[in-house]
Formats: structure tokens, C-alpha cells, sequence
């Protein structure tokens, strides 16, 4: 029993092919489901973030339309159809340049069919007339299922604005490469809409504490005044993001579509609706907008500070600073009584106070002893294993000359430190400085020590088993 | 004394174009029979000996051409020559074909480097173009500039040596040849014709181009008496079936004649759609079948230009056997007669 019958122009097949590319963006599958009135294609993407409906007014997009309905479906039926599918046969064949009746090869009518019952076959069937005299006739399988609406409360959605969307397909322009998001806010002081794309992809820089950085730290703000735009009611200084994948594919079918493109939302995190109307169509897109809380947990998920999304993104350099000098302000800004860490790991040292000189425990005796440096002697026994202050104080003095290497590599860690934290004091933090200060007077070294960042990852008594130090 | 006889076969041609395109459109085997004759050489595929393809170079396409093939007596180790005594004598062996079609595209390689060069350059060009398309104007598209292209084959168990000399570059390329292994011809009886049909090359293209984004596994074709006349269906495609037939127009089928009520074959898809290439060049298409059911196209392009004269392009399909053809038209009535009911 044929429950569905309607018959396409060529241009109305140009429309439909047009309508089912731009949903091939978003989903492999489109649901087909007509009614008396319309005919309605929809798509949910396969992450639920985005969704996709078209509405085909009966009496106007189709030269032809006939819901006979069945006993099963009299009300409506619905369908789902591979896009792919759809797409090889509702597609625009070019007429091969030849306008002589009967040498044309393009369409002249497409009539559709859906054909369903028991006992038969359910396929869609569309036959294609070619004005040349050719007849395709396609025969598709689909599954009779019901389609998944997504649901937009307009009452909620406070905030609209409507823009031509040519124009709004010119600003897509400029939209940086390899963006996802885009952040749409409002300043009504200056009475600019803005257009914010970036990317939060980032990449591993390598490194122990894998560290991450921004792939394409790109920031591009397309501000449009007002003026371009008609009915705009927003909420000053609301940032809603979406994705710019989906806010293209919407663009490009916009565009060639329709006039004007219109769009309501609420806050972040609730869906945003964006709408166009054409002749005998209505397309309506519904897309998940990206919330405050999402991107916050996501912050904590990720070690990316700059997964900031909300407010304006001054927040992203400094963010970004932080994080990558993360490790060393921390121990910088660390009070300068020995912090719990060197006190908790203290009982585990060989303690030792006494300045005679057991100085290999006999686990680390594998490797030949290095000579001593002159004059570093009396104090190497205790050097940052003991939990009084004054004895790290000397291990520092007697240790720093001994390993030119690890030395280097100090200076270098300080001077990432006053690099990235643009300390007022940066000559504090040079080991020569610091070394004089430490054999002048013990009290004061504690809080050098902390300052110059030198948190040994191992205690020296520990490597000196190792052949660093002579005996 | 090889050196003394004059070559067994020498032409030049001052365009390679029609030479390539001719080739290309057999192009779906890697070797290629090659029968050289005093008229011109006849280049054979074979597919599993279920397809085949001809393609000939008429000697009118040379400027020059010249054959010295030995006369019986010496074509002793030819003895399918012998048998056939009306058949002119030839002289016959099989090239590479990729290897030859590569070599008769080597006009303008220089072109295409400096192109290359150009849209490495030039990031327009390389993105909005895909790099290795030819120019439509570029001397390799055409396959020719004030360059010559001469053929020759100097005794049996040489090589194929074409030059081709353009602006001061001679290009020498020698093909082995290898033993032939004369394929016979897939038999079609041209005088147990079951249909003929003569129409553009063109409508076949788009029809197969309809059929194959379902990527059909079957190629049912069925000429008959009444409407629709042709029909050609697919079968156990993934996305769904597809049919096309050529009911309605009143100037697609030029000559048409069915002998029986029907005749009706399945043929392999894919192997249909090896021969879109010669769709893609010719102007029109004969479709016969013979009563055992295998089907021929022959394809007529016509050469442009100066000569305006026209070549064919030959291919024979073996359809599936008998048995498994009846089920799936079984299944293809049903279709249909369901078809009919929705229109």
C-alpha cells in the first residue's frame, strides 16, 4: 500500500540534495516523517549535541503531494534513510550542455513513493524522468522508526537576534583555520556583537610532567556592529559558544537557502536554536551551546587552565603563564620554615648529626668515591637530610662546587623561574650569590634555599653512593 | 642480417592523443595483445576470459606507416595464421600496458614538471587545484606539440621501441615483448543476434553513473519488444536497487530490433563499468547480444580534426550462467511489477 506519494521539480530536487548535504555534515542517517501537511527530514548527530529538522510544506515545495496514510500510520509516517543514499539519487545531473528537446539529460520530475504494509517490501522508491526520455527508477530499504525530536522552549530563550545570513557567511571568512569553537557575545557600550572563534586543542609538549600546550593559540574576535542585524535582544556581556563545525555547515546551507538567519538562545549550557525560512521550507537547527560548568569540570579534568571559556579571555595568556611555571612558583612562594614535605621525609635520612664521617651508608658504596672538594668537609655528613635548616644550609655550601653539572643546571632553573615570574630580585636566585650568603650566616638561608627553587629531587646522601662526591 | 631486413613494422604519428585515449579506454588488464597488420594494429584485453576489449589503430591515425610481415614461410611458428587463410598475415605479441599508455603520455612531461614547480609555488593553484590534474591545454593532455612519435618493431622477439622527439628531446623507450598467448576472441555469433541497438555512448554513461552509487554487485540487462524496451537493472547493491530504462524518449534508441519477445542477461557490474572510459570518448553504442547471451557494445568515436574519420572501440561480455540469471530475474520481476504499482 503506497502510504507516501509526492513528485519533485528540479529544482525542487536541487533543494532537497542541498537540505540532505548539509545534514550528511552532521549525521549519516536522516528520518523521514510525513504528515498531511508536511513533510519533515530530521537528524540528531551521533554525539546529541546537534539537531537538525527540515519541514517541506505539502502544498507549496512539491508539485505533487499525496499523504494517503494506511491503517497502521494514519495519522503520520516515519522512516530513517541512509543520507548517502538519498544523496546519489537526489542530485542535480547535468544536462550535458545540449537544450535540444530530447538530448537533455537532466531531471524532469522525480516521483517519490513510499510504499509499506504487510507483506511488502518497505521501500522508498523514486523514479527519476530525465527530459531525454531516460527513466531511473531507484528502489531504497529503509527501517520505520520513529524519529527523535529535540525540544527548544522559546519562552525560555530570552535572547534573539536575526542577521542576513549572507553577511553572516562573509564573516565566516575570517574565522581562523583549525578552530572549533565560537563564542558569541554581546557589548553594548560599544554596541558590537562579537564573534570569538578559538581552539582548545592542545598537544603534548613532551617533558616529565606532560605538560600541555595549545595547538593553534589563535584567538579571533570578528566584531559587527549592531546595526547589521535586526531584532537584537541579548542579555550584555552573555557569551554563548558553539561549535564551529556545525555553525558553518548551517552557514553554507543559510546561505544559499535563505535570506535571513534567526536565532534564539538562553544561558550557556542550554540549547540554541537557529532558524531560516525559504519558500515552502523551514530550517530549524538546534545545537547544544557549551556551559560554564562543562568547561570548568573540564578544567579540572585536563591540566589546561586556559580551558576558561566564559568572560572575556584576557585570562588565557596569564592562565597559560601560570601553568607552565606552575611547579616553580609554587616552591617559590613556599614559606621559609621547612615545609612539611622535607619534614615528613626527614625520619626516612640516615640521620647523622654528628660531624664525624660515616659518610657511605654501605647500600651506596657501588661506586668509586670522588675526591672532596677542599674545605667542604666538616659539614658534607648532613647536607639536606637534616631537618634542622642551618645543616641543609651547609650541605648546600659544601655540595654546590663538587657538581659543576647539577650547578648549570640550577642557573637554569632559576632563571626559567624570574623569567616566567618576572621576579623583582633575580640576582638572589644566582648560585654564586646565594653561596656567599649561605657561608656568611646560616639563618638566613632556609628561606634562599626556597627561593632559589633548589628542591632536590633525591637527598644528596642518597647519590653520593653514586661516585659524585669523593669520601 | 636483422639489421639488413628492413623492420617488420615502422609508422610515425605526429599526435599521440588518440593513440592514448584509444588504449585507455582498455585499459582495465596489464597486459595487452598486440596484432600488428598491414591495415593496423589491433590492441586485445582480457578479463578472465569473461571481458573483453578491442582497440584499433587505424593506420589513417599514422602519417606513415609501414609493414614488412612475413609471409607464410616464414610464419611457420604461427600456426593459428596458417589456419586461418583468409585473415591477413600478422604479426602478433603482448606489452605491458600500463608500461605503454605511460609512454605515449610522455609529450609535455616537461610541461608537467614546470606545473608541478608552479603549484608548489604557488599555494592557489596547489590547493585549488589537485595537483596532478592535467591542464585541459597542456601539450601532454594533447599529446602533441611540433613533436613526432614513431613506432617499430624490428623482428620478431625485439622490443617495441617508440621515440618520441619533441623540441630537441628524443625520448627512446624500448617495451619488451612477451611470448603471445593468443587469447581467442570470446565467441559471439553475429548471425544468431537475439538484439541490436544503437544508441549515444553518452545515455549508457549516465545510466551506469545512476546505478553505481549503490555499488551493485549484478548488471541485469533486458531489451524487449514492448516497453520499456531497454532496461538495464542493478542487483544486490548495498543502498538499495536501481533501474533505468529508456522507455519514454523518442530519439534515444536509433536502430532497434529484438528478435524473441525479450532477451534479458545479468552481467558483473564492475566489468560493465571497466568500459565507462569508452563511454566517456565515444558518440554512440551498439548493443548486440547473440543467442548465447553474450553481449557486445561497440563503440564508434569519432576523430576530430583533420581526418574526421572514425574508430571502434570493441567489448565482449560473458553473462552469469543461466541458472543463477533466472533467479535474480525472478526477483527482478517482482520488483518491477511493485514499480509499476507505486508509479
Amino acid at each position: 500500500m503506497v502510504v507516501l506519494n509526492f513528485t519533485l521539480s528540479e529544482d525542487g530536487v536541487a533543494v532537497l540534495h542541498d537540505a540532505l548535504a548539509c545534514m550528511f555534515k552532521f549525521s549519516d542517517e536522516v528520518c523521514l516523517e510525513a504528515r498531511k501537511e508536511k513533510l519533515t527530514l530530521t537528524t540528531l548527530n551521533i554525539s546529541k549535541s546537534a539537531y537538525v529538522c527540515y519541514s517541506f510544506a505539502a502544498n507549496r515545495f512539491f508539485s505533487r503531494y499525496k499523504f494517503e496514510g494506511s491503517p497502521q500510520y494514519r495519522e503520520k509516517f516515519s522512516c530513517q534513510l541512509y543520507i548517502k543514499s538519498l544523496l546519489a539519487i537526489f542530485r542535480t545531473r547535468q544536462g550535458g550542455g545540449e537544450t535540444a528537446p530530447g538530448r537533455d539529460a537532466s531531471i524532469e520530475r522525480c516521483d517519490v513513493a513510499i510504499d509499506d504494509g504487510v507483506g511488502k517490501k518497505s521501500r522508498l522508491v523514486a523514479r527519476i524522468s530525465f527530459r531525454n526520455g531516460i527513466t531511473a527508477s531507484h528502489s531504497l530499504p529503509y527501517e520505520v522508526k520513529a524519529p527523535t525530536h529535540a525540544k527548544f522552549n522559546e519562552h525560555d530563550a530570552g535572547n534573539h537576534w536575526a542577521i542576513s545570513s549572507k553577511t553572516l557567511r562573509q564573516l565566516m571568512d575570517h574565522f581562523g583555520p583549525g578552530i572549533e569553537l565560537l563564542d558569541i557575545n554581546t557589548d553594548e557600550e560599544s554596541n558590537l556583537v562579537n564573534f570569538t572563534c578559538f581552539t582548545e586543542k592542545v598537544q603534548k609538549r613532551g617533558g616529565v610532567n606532560s605538560e600541555t600546550v595549545l595547538k593553534k593559540p589563535l584567538h579571533t574576535n570578528i566584531a559587527v556592529e549592531m546595526d547589521e542585524f535586526d531584532n537584537v535582544q541579548v542579555e550584555d556581556k552573555l557569551h554563548i559558544i558553539i561549535s564551529v563545525k556545525d555553525f558553518r555547515a548551517i552557514l553554507q546551507h543559510a546561505q544559499i537557502t535563505s535570506g535571513e538567519l534567526a536565532t534564539r538562545y538562553s544561558n550557556p549550557g542550554r540549547p540554541m536554536k537557529l532558524y531560516y525560512k525559504a519558500d515552502g521550507i523551514k530550517c530549524e537547527f538546534i545545537l547544544m551551546t557549551v556551559g560554564e560548568k562543562d568547561a570548568k569540570e573540564q578544567r579540572h579534568k585536563t591540566p589546561r587552565p586556559n580551558a576558561s571559556v566564559k568572560g572575556p579571555r584576557p585570562e588565557l595568556d596569564a592562565a597559560s603563564h601560570r601553568a607552565s611555571s606552575l611547579s616553580t612558583s609554587a616552591r617559590q612562594q613556599a614559606p621559609p620554615e621547612p615545609t612539611p614535605r622535607t619534614v615528613a621525609q626527614a625520619p626516612q635520612q640516615p640521620q647523622n648529626p654528628t660531624p664525624a664521617r660515616p659518610r657511605h651508608p654501605p647500600a651506596f658504596d657501588l661506586r668509586p668515591p670522588q675526591l672532596p672538594p677542599p674545605g667542604t668537609a666538616q659539614s658534607e655528613d648532613s647536607m639536606f637530610m637534616g631537618p634542622a635548616p642551618e645543616d641543609e644550609a651547609d650541605e648546600d655550601h659544601q655540595w654546590a662546587p663538587v657538581n659543576p653539572d647539577e650547578d648549570e643546571e640550577e642557573e637554569e632553573n632559576a632563571r626559567l623561574e624570574w623569567n616566567s615570574t618576572s621576579d623583582p630580585n633575580p640576582s638572589t636566585l644566582r648560585i654564586s650569590s646565594y653561596l656567599q650568603k649561605s657561608s656568611t650566616g646560616t639563618d638566613n638561608t632556609p628561606p634562599d634555599r626556597q627561593t632559589s627553587g633548589l628542591d632536590p629531587t633525591q637527598r644528596l646522601s642518597q647519590v653520593r653512593g653514586f661516585g659524585l662526591f669523593a669520601d | 642480417m636483422d639489421a639488413q631486413d628492413p623492420p617488420i613494422f615502422r609508422a610515425v604519428a605526429s599526435s599521440t592523443r588518440l593513440l592514448y585515449q584509444l588504449l585507455k579506454a582498455i585499459n582495465f588488464t596489464n597486459k595487452v595483445h598486440v596484432e600488428i597488420t598491414a591495415e593496423g594494429i589491433r590492441f586485445s584485453t582480457d578479463h578472465a576470459r569473461v571481458m573483453q576489449g578491442v582497440a584499433h589503430w587505424n593506420k589513417t591515425l599514422f602519417t606513415s606507416y609501414t609493414t614488412n610481415i612475413p609471409t607464410l614461410d616464414d610464419s611457420n611458428n604461427n600456426p593459428d595464421d596458417e589456419d586461418d587463410d583468409p585473415t591477413p598475415p600478422s604479426v602478433t605479441f603482448q606489452l605491458s600496458l600500463p608500461t605503454l599508455l605511460e609512454t605515449l603520455q610522455i609529450f609535455g612531461a616537461a610541461d608537467a614538471a614546470a606545473r608541478q614547480a608552479r603549484s608548489d609555488v604557488d599555494p592557489y593553484r596547489s590547493t585549488n587545484l589537485r595537483n596532478n590534474r592535467p591542464d585541459a591545454f597542456s601539450n601532454q593532455t594533447l599529446g602533441m606539440s611540433n613533436g613526432t612519435c614513431s613506432l617499430s618493431y624490428n623482428s620478431e622477439g625485439d622490443p617495441f621501441s617508440i621515440i618520441l622527439e619533441e623540441g630537441g628531446v628524443k625520448t627512446t623507450c624500448n617495451l619488451t615483448t612477451y611470448v603471445p598467448e593468443i587469447p581467442e576472441d570470446i565467441p559471439f555469433d553475429i548471425e544468431d543476434l537475439g538484439f541490436k541497438i544503437i544508441t549515444q555512448a553518452r545515455w549508457l554513461l549516465d545510466a551506469l553513473a545512476e546505478l553505481a552509487p549503490a555499488s551493485p554487485e549484478k548488471l541485469a540487462i533486458t531489451a524487449s519488444k514492448t516497453a520499456p524496451y531497454l532496461k538495464l537493472t542493478s542487483v544486490g547493491g548495498a543502498l538499495g536497487s536501481g533501474g533505468i530504462d529508456f522507455a519514454q524518449g523518442k530519439d534515444l534508441l536509433e536502430t532497434f530490433t529484438v528478435r524473441k519477445k525479450k532477451w534479458s542477461q545479468t552481467f558483473k557490474f564492475d566489468m560493465v563499468k571497466a568500459a565507462s572510459e569508452a563511454m566517456r570518448i565515444a558518440t554512440k553504442v551498439s548493443l548486440r547480444g547473440d543467442g548465447q547471451g553474450v553481449l557486445s557494445m561497440q563503440f564508434l568515436v569519432e576523430i576530430g580534426g583533420e581526418g574526421g574519420g572514425v574508430c571502434f572501440l570493441d567489448f565482449r561480455f560473458v553473462p552469469y550462467a543461466d541458472r543463477d540469471d533466472e533467479e535474480t530475474e525472478s526477483g527482478e520481476d517482482d520488483e518491477e511489477e511493485g514499480m509499476e504499482v507505486d508509479g
